[in-house]
């Protein structure tokens, strides 16, 4: 473990995209000036976080930095990097990049305001992804939401305040129970030590009776069950993101969602072992009926939007299943899903970002019989839906098999119960194909294959996706050793738990 | 050659694909097809150039690692053994000649690159489900080839009926593949392995109990690829594709994939009696329904669709008794003579103009080479005596007669009465396609003569395929049952006396099924409208009853999440807060100056002021 690199590289994650954020308030006058810096700015975040791939050493971490902050309270500026946060600081990267292609032409008010606030949003996101520090991470947490928010009501769909209301609403109360939790461990740590510290790897270590340990856990588990979200806490998501610009809709879905299941790996697992280990059993119930309700209810929407925000629900439901079936397997598939979700969620949107560019609206039946018109966009369009329903040899089903194949050794009758998901996801997947690509275009509809800037947006998508289905250990080795995992297996089995 | 290359075979195919998918459309036509057919051609070629590899115990070779995480390692593995050797052979065989027919077949489409891919892409697809070592590499093969299916079925997209029989294809045998997916993630969790040969080498760790659930679940997956009962109404609607892709996916290669899979791992499936008398009579019942459906077809790919379907519902009758070489030599018989006959029909369709029996031009009887090969095909399906179908059919039913047990001897009676309906049906068939009154319709097609050239060879190899696997009553050694079982199988299940009985026996079920359908069927007409005849061409009501079963609650559900839930339940219950705090909301309404600015500084100094609360209460403490 090197306490402190030479180079503060996990630092410049989140300071590369603020500096990007300011220098695009500087130039407002300019907004082709702004594009262009929004996209240096994440286009350098992302090259960084590309050299950062490595393989872990024996403790997961790949690096960390620590750096005095605020004393008084015992908060440090200490982030780390293993392999889970390695493929979601990827992911933040290359979907902000994306976020700032699609929104290339379609934002031409007050542009500067709107890249530097979705940098603003990279550098929140980084920061709640790399943070070991609660007071850290909490902070990070609440930065994120607010450039979302503005983002969403500035430049979303007319009538966007009461989605953003419930965003709003939902959000904040999950927050404040977490913040609750946050403090109590604070403060029972620093009694039980005489150190009053924020550290992850401190906290942790803190002794709770079994009932304060499973509401300290509660208040955690609900902050990023809204987050991600678990059925029925989804309430704010399908308005949220139908009403907002489309390349928010992508980072809520391929990025944002993830904060959800990231944190609820990293802190709330790590920090109430025992309570989470008992948790599994309605947890892993709860991400079923998720999966399955928001598929079905998935196959029942006109718009397009509309569809994918509930299939992305269901597929984030399935990663959660994931990760509460006590089994190291499904444990790997779900971070892989992670990724695998964002590069799926985000090639959506972006092919849904270009259907509105170009007819300003995204119901189904505004469309139709696109491959005869646009080949190109629907050869992608085909792909893309192929690896949302699980085509092998494609990204989704790598961390589908490996969810099921963990949940079935550890759960027989729970993984058999997941399986028939991949029916439902074929069903409202063929349904969607059925209705964009085939049959005759409506009268009326103009549309033009897909430009050089889209096909740069595109191309990687496709990379990405194909990269992850054949040869998915580039992105499952650094997942072999992940940081805290041994502990959480420690203490559950310390413990009397359920982990094999 | 280093073993490695086996790789190619499948590999060939894919690689013409990705090049027609990059360049396809900066490729001239003639390259871009030719480079489509010769990838088949070479694939079919390196088969045979390796064919020595697949003696003894066959030759496996690793590729790469394709998924690895802890507890779970799934290599990139090929099995080349004498089952997958002679299944590549057949399928890479078939699809050259398939490719060749669709030079001529597609010549006036415009949109052949995406055809072409389709095809090279599914021929990639089916051999590695083929030559897969593991099961999740045939899952990949599984998958890809359902994909292509759904893809060419809906070729001529601009049609919704088309895209939608493609949709159904698909969904149906997903359905299924929920069942082989289970089967599949339970021998993972038995032998820690997706490995088809560590899996096969030692079944006694299977525990007594599952082996019949775990059959039945292989069965299930095999139902759906295969389309037997309960997952059968997708092939007739599959007709909707280009017919050389019914030849192809619908009769000669993807269909058999179920029987395929059973036989790779048919140590497995013999371990449960019970799941054999399963399989003995999913298949026989599946092959009884398609006959008598087929009777009432008035399109002639129809006809041609329920009877593969019950053909295969032979190959899983005969796995049912036990012979795998029973129902591999029967896939290889099928594959030529119904592929013979669906490229026939593709002609056949050409000249008459028509694809309903009735309505279509009878031109097709003068062109003595459609006639001559659909008549050879026509009477391998009916199991004339001598041609191929004659051999594969009567070797099951011989096989299931020795069998003895009250069940199979059922099964045994059922088979018979239906090689009678076959009879009658190919003959019904052949009648009011070749016979009747000829209607004038001005100018003929001529057929192109790569759609020509293939008929010929497939002829003969219905008519001949028999040789394959002769049994010793007509002077042969049962070549294709020593290849697949070794040299040391259990020899005559049944005495001579009673096989030359059998053997009789088939012979007049064929001639009392001519006999009928040329009293029934020579005059038009016949057959046409009553409600049995409805009844059958319908398929059962089957499609009504799904619709009614599943669909449409299915739908009516989605809607009601959507409407009820969603929108009145949750929606209504947040609402239901909104005003309950509407109340308080006129206290502060002065605060609301409308600017968002105002809002979001507020909430952010509220955050703060939480935040601070909360810290030095614990500060405090």
């Amino acid at each position: 473990m090197n306490e402190l690199t030479f180079y503060p590289l996990l630092s410049l994650l989140i300071a590369i995209p603020l500096g990007g954020a300011f220098l695009c308030v500087l130039s407002r006058r300019s907004s082709g000036l702004c594009r262009w810096l929004a996209l240096l700015s994440s286009g350098a975040v992302l090259v960084l976080a590309g050299s950062l791939f490595r393989l872990p050493d024996q403790t997961g971490w790949l690096l960390r930095e620590d750096y005095a902050w605020i004393d008084t309270l015992g908060a440090r500026f200490t982030l780390g990097l293993d392999g889970v946060s390695l493929l979601m600081v990827l992911l933040t990267a290359l979907l902000i990049v994306m976020a700032v292609l699609v929104s290339w032409r379609t934002i031409s008010e007050k542009t500067a305001l709107y890249f530097s606030l979705l940098l603003a949003l990279e550098a929140g996101l980084m920061g709640v992804f790399l943070a070991l520090d609660l007071f850290l991470f909490y902070i990070c947490w609440e930065i994120m939401l607010i450039p979302a928010v503005i983002l969403i009501v500035v430049w979303g769909e007319e009538g966007s305040l009461p989605a953003v209301f419930k965003f709003i609403f939902f959000t904040i109360g999950g927050s404040l129970l977490m913040l609750l939790s946050i403090i109590s461990l604070y403060y029972l740590h620093g009694e039980q030590t005489g150190v009053f510290s924020f550290s992850l790897e401190a906290l942790r270590l803190t002794k709770l009776s079994g009932s304060l340990e499973l509401w300290i856990y509660l208040g955690f588990l609900l902050a990023f069950a809204v987050k991600i979200p678990l059925v029925p806490l989804h309430i704010w998501l399908p308005d949220t993101y139908c009403k907002a610009p489309t390349a928010i809709t992508l980072l809520l879905s391929g990025v944002l969602a993830k904060t959800g299941i990231y944190g609820l790996y990293r802190f709330a697992f790590q920090l109430c072992p025992e309570a989470a280990a008992k948790s599994f059993a309605w947890l892993s119930i709860v991400a079923l009926v998720t999966v399955f309700y928001a598929a079905w209810t998935a196959f029942g929407q006109s718009d397009i939007k509309r569809l994918l925000a509930y299939s992305s629900v269901s597929h984030l439901g399935f990663i959660v299943f994931g990760l509460s079936v006590s089994n190291r397997t499904a444990m790997e598939g779900s971070f892989l899903q992670m990724f695998s979700h964002g590069i799926t969620m985000g090639a959506f949107f972006a092919l849904t970002a270009m259907i509105e560019e170009r007819i300003g609206d995204t119901r189904m039946e505004r469309l139709g019989g696109l491959w005869g018109r646009a080949p190109l966009w629907s050869f992608f369009f085909l792909v893309v839906a192929l690896s949302s329903l699980g085509l092998p040899g494609l990204n989704n089903f790598v961390g589908e098999i490996l969810i099921l194949a963990g949940a079935f050794q550890s759960l027989p009758w729970l993984g058999a119960v997941a399986v028939p998901s991949i029916l439902l996801a074929a069903l409202y997947i063929l349904r969607l194909v059925r209705h964009v690509l085939w049959g005759v275009s409506p009268a009326g509809l103009i549309w033009t294959d897909v430009g050089r800037r889209e096909i740069f947006i595109l191309v990687p998508f496709l990379i990405l996706m194909v990269w992850v289905g054949c040869w998915p250990q580039t992105f499952l080795d650094p997942l072999q050793q992940v940081a805290g995992l041994p502990f959480f297996e420690g203490a559950v089995a310390l413990k009397g738990g359920v982990l094999p | 050659m280093r073993p490695e290359f086996i790789s190619l075979i499948p590999l060939l195919p894919l690689g013409g694909a990705l090049i027609n998918i990059l360049f396809g459309g900066r490729l001239s036509r003639r390259v871009s097809t030719g480079l489509a057919v010769v990838s088949v051609a070479l694939a079919a070629f390196m088969v045979v150039a390796f064919w020595s590899y697949a003696a003894g115990g066959g030759t496996r070779v690793e590729l790469y690692t394709w998924i690895e995480a802890s507890g779970l390692r799934v290599p990139l593995v090929l099995l080349f053994d004498s089952l997958s050797a002679s299944m590549a052979l057949m399928v890479t065989g078939v699809s050259t000649l398939i490719h060749i027919y669709c030079l001529g077949y597609m010549s006036r489409e415009k949109d052949y690159v995406r055809f072409f891919v389709l095809l090279n892409l599914f021929v990639f697809a089916m051999l590695v489900i083929v030559l897969a070592g593991d099961l999740l590499v045939l899952f990949l093969g599984w998958e890809g080839v359902g994909f292509c299916s759904y893809a060419l079925i809906g070729f001529w997209y601009r049609e919704g009926r088309n895209a939608d029989a493609g949709q159904k294809a698909f969904v149906m045998t997903r359905a299924a593949d929920v069942f082989l997916l289970i089967a599949m993630l339970w021998l993972f969790r038995i032998f820690g392995t997706f490995s088809i040969p560590d899996i096969m080498a030692r079944t006694e760790l299977i525990p007594a109990a599952a082996a019949t659930p775990l059959v039945l679940l292989l069965l299930a997956g095999a139902c759906g690829k295969s389309a037997q009962f309960p997952f059968m109404s997708w092939l007739p609607d599959a007709m909707a594709g280009p017919t050389p892709v019914s030849a192809l996916i619908h009769a000669a290669t993807m269909v058999t994939a179920g029987v395929y899979l059973l036989c790779r791992l048919f140590p497995l499936v013999m371990l449960s009696a019970q799941g054999m008398a399963a399989i003995a009579l999913v298949g026989i019942l599946t092959a009884g329904y398609a006959a008598l459906c087929a009777l009432a077809q008035d399109e002639i790919k129809r006809v041609l669709a329920y009877s593969t379907m019950s053909q295969v519902g032979y190959m899983f009758v005969a796995l049912g008794a036990g012979t795998l070489s029973g129902a591999m030599f029967h896939l290889y018989t099928h594959a030529f003579f119904k592929s013979l006959l669906f490229l026939g029909a593709g002609c056949i369709v050409l000249l008459g103009g028509e694809n309903n029996i009735f309505r279509m031009d009878r031109a097709a009887r003068r062109n003595p080479l459609v006639f001559g090969t659909f008549l050879v095909g026509s009477l391998a399906l009916a199991g004339a005596p001598l041609t191929s179908g004659f051999f594969s059919k009567d070797g099951i039913l011989t096989t299931v007669f020795s069998r003895g047990s009250g069940l199979y001897e059922l099964v045994w009676v059922l088979g018979s009465l239906t090689a009678f309906v076959t009879a009658l049906y190919t003959f019904r068939l052949l009648y009011l396609v070749f016979g009747g009154k000829e209607k004038t319709r001005g100018e003929i097609p001529t057929l192109s003569f790569s759609m020509a050239v293939v008929l010929p060879f497939l002829a003969v190899a219905a008519l001949f395929g028999g040789v394959i696997n002769l049994p010793a009553i007509f002077g042969g050694n049962e070549t294709l049952r020593h290849f697949l079982e070794g040299p040391d199988v259990i020899q005559g299940f049944v005495a001579h006396r009673e096989e030359i009985i059998l053997t009789a026996l088939a012979v007049a079920v064929f001639a009392i099924g001519w006999l009928a359908a040329y009293g029934l069927f020579r005059r038009e007409s016949a057959l046409r409208d009553n409600m049995a005849s409805r009844f059958f061409r319908s398929g059962f009501y089957i499609d009504q009853l799904l619709e009614t079963l599943f669909q449409r609650p299915f739908r009516t559900l989605a809607r009601f999440w959507d409407r009820a839930t969603e929108r009145q339940l949750f929606d209504g219950f947040f609402s239901g807060l909104g005003n309950m705090t509407f109340g308080g909301a006129k206290i502060v309404r002065r605060m609301q100056t409308g600017r968002l600015s105002t809002y979001l500084g507020s909430f952010a100094w509220g955050l703060l002021f939480l935040a601070s609360f909360f810290l030095c209460c614990a500060l405090g403490g």
